[in-house]
């Protein structure tokens, strides 16, 4: 299944993918209608995991995030405030009234950090997360997110997060396309960053651990 | 050939590289200094209602959040500075500063977009100012060569500069005047640059004045001098126990 829903987005159908695989998951809930939480939690698992620490580099890490960012998130991604292929395809099916219990839900799922990372890259990620880049006024990460990564109320968690997701949110700040950002500073941010810059400083992302219990 | 060529470009190209990156705020403010409303703090509505707020320290710290990624948390800023040392700085400096950089007055696009409206809130900014005028710093600042301080000290103290900003740099709290002693050699050199050109556009026309006729190297001597002063606060302590 992960692997259709993968090769399918690469091809470039990613909406109609969204949607095949929403009807087959949860063939009642085409349209927007409440279910029980742990009958919605299967089309949401489909992609992020059961445990919200997703396989697929491109579906990011829903565990640990704090919950009123995610219920944000995804009333963004109802209104259209925040673009995205494929979850602007699943998120028709579900009612809003469900938001708060799927958010406190992925909440409280460990996260599992760890992921593969190229040492030489995330070397330089780290002098940008932790120190800014200087010359072109990019601020340290580690101001905002906190040096492990944990995040706050008002900053996400990011630690352990999988660096294409990462890549392609920094670069969708950067061109406008991810503009949901509350404060507007994400996008202040990542316009100052070249590409390769973005790139490093995901690779040192992926291996921090955020905040242990 | 290509290599060469290459290297020519990026080496001719690196000196405007630096420059214009460190000269980006380095322009006129239609609303500042030199334009014919200017006056000098005059309060903008912005700034009376911080005022009127009453500041809170924990709160404070932790809407500094957004700033640490450039002042640090311990807000001692960057050495070469970039970043100026906020540690200590009066609370009615930090209202001033910020919210001139909000209402166009003084010009800072690094800056901008984490200290506009949408980012902290007036209540943040007298909750930050609160913190600031309290922070503390185990680091050293960035200071000059140590080549010129007793002339620097000198044109301090013999020019205007002592009369507003103090023999210990402390600034005046009560009159918005900044504490400089401790500051970043860079950063002291830079807005005084600043200011001698007209383009810190909150500039108080006396300052302009009283710096109007002070050579490069004359700068160079006082922001030497001023860089290696201790924190004022510990100066004062100091004169207190004498
Ligand atoms: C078909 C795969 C798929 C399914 C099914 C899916 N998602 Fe997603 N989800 C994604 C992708 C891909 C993204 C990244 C979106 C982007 O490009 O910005 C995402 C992003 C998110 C985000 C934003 C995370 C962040 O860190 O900002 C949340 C929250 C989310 N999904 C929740 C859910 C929930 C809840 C469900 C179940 C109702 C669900 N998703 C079902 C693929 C999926
Ligand atoms: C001034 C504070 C600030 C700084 C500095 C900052 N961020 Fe953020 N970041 C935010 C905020 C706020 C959000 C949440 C955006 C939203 O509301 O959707 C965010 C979101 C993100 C996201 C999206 C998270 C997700 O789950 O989709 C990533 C990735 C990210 N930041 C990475 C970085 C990196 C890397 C840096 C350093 C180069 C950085 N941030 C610096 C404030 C900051």
């Amino acid at each position: 299944m992960r692997l259709i829903l993968h090769r399918m987005r690469r091809s470039g159908q990613i909406a109609l993918a969204a949607l095949i695989s929403g009807l087959l998951l949860c063939p009642a809930c085409a349209l927007a209608q409440a279910v029980p939480l742990q009958e919605r939690l299967q089309l949401c698992a489909a992609c992020h995991s059961p445990d919200g620490n997703s396989l697929i580099p491109e579906n990011p890490n829903l565990s640990g995030l704090d919950p009123d960012y995610i219920v944000r998130q995804l009333h963004d991604f109802k209104s259209g405030n925040r673009k995205s292929a494929v979850m602007s395809g699943i998120i028709p099916m579900v009612d809003e009234k469900e938001f708060a219990a799927l958010a406190e839900f992925f909440s409280r799922q460990k996260p599992n950090p760890g992921g593969k990372s190229d040492a030489k890259l995330a070397a330089q990620g780290r002098e940008i997360y932790d120190e800014g880049i200087v010359g072109s006024a990019v601020p340290a990460c580690s101001g905002c997110h906190n040096d492990d990564g944990s995040g706050t109320d008002k900053y996400p968690r990011i630690a352990g997060q999988h660096s294409a997701y990462v890549v392609q949110q920094l670069l969708g700040f950067k061109n406008g396309e991810r503009a949901n950002d509350v404060k507007a500073v994400m996008r202040a941010v990542a316009k100052r960053m070249n590409e390769k810059e973005i790139r490093a400083v995901a690779e040192y992302v992926v291996t921090l651990k955020g905040a242990q219990e | 050939m290509k290599n060469t060529v290459a290297l020519f470009v990026t080496l001719a190209l690196l000196p405007w590289q630096a420059a214009s990156a460190d000269m980006a705020d380095a322009v006129k403010s239609p609303k500042g200094y030199g334009s014919k409303d200017y006056v000098w703090g005059k309060l903008l509505p912005e700034q009376v209602e911080v005022l009127r707020r009453s500041g809170d320290l924990a709160r404070g710290k932790e809407a500094f959040r957004g700033c640490r990624g450039c002042h640090k948390a311990d807000a001692a800023g960057v050495t070469d500075g970039t970043y100026p040392r906020l540690t200590g700085q009066h609370a009615s400096v930090v209202i001033k500063q910020v919210t001139e950089v909000r209402g166009g007055v003084r010009i800072n696009p690094k800056m901008e977009p984490f200290s506009a409206e949408h980012a902290i809130s007036p209540q943040e900014i007298a909750d930050i100012a609160v913190f600031l005028e309290s922070a503390e710093t185990t680091r050293e600042n960035g200071k000059g060569e140590g080549d010129f301080v007793a002339r620097g000290k000198k044109l301090y103290e013999q020019g205007k500069c002592m009369k507003c900003h103090g023999i210990n740099g402390e600034g005046k709290a009560e009159k918005a005047y900044p504490a400089i002693a401790a500051q970043h050699y860079g950063y002291l050199k830079r807005e005084m640059d600043y200011i001698q050109r007209g383009v810190r556009g909150n500039s108080h026309p006396d300052m302009v004045k009283a710096i109007r006729h002070y050579s490069h190297r004359d700068i160079e001597a006082m922001a030497d001098y001023l860089s290696r002063m201790p924190d004022y606060r510990q100066s004062l302590a100091e004169r207190k126990g004498q």
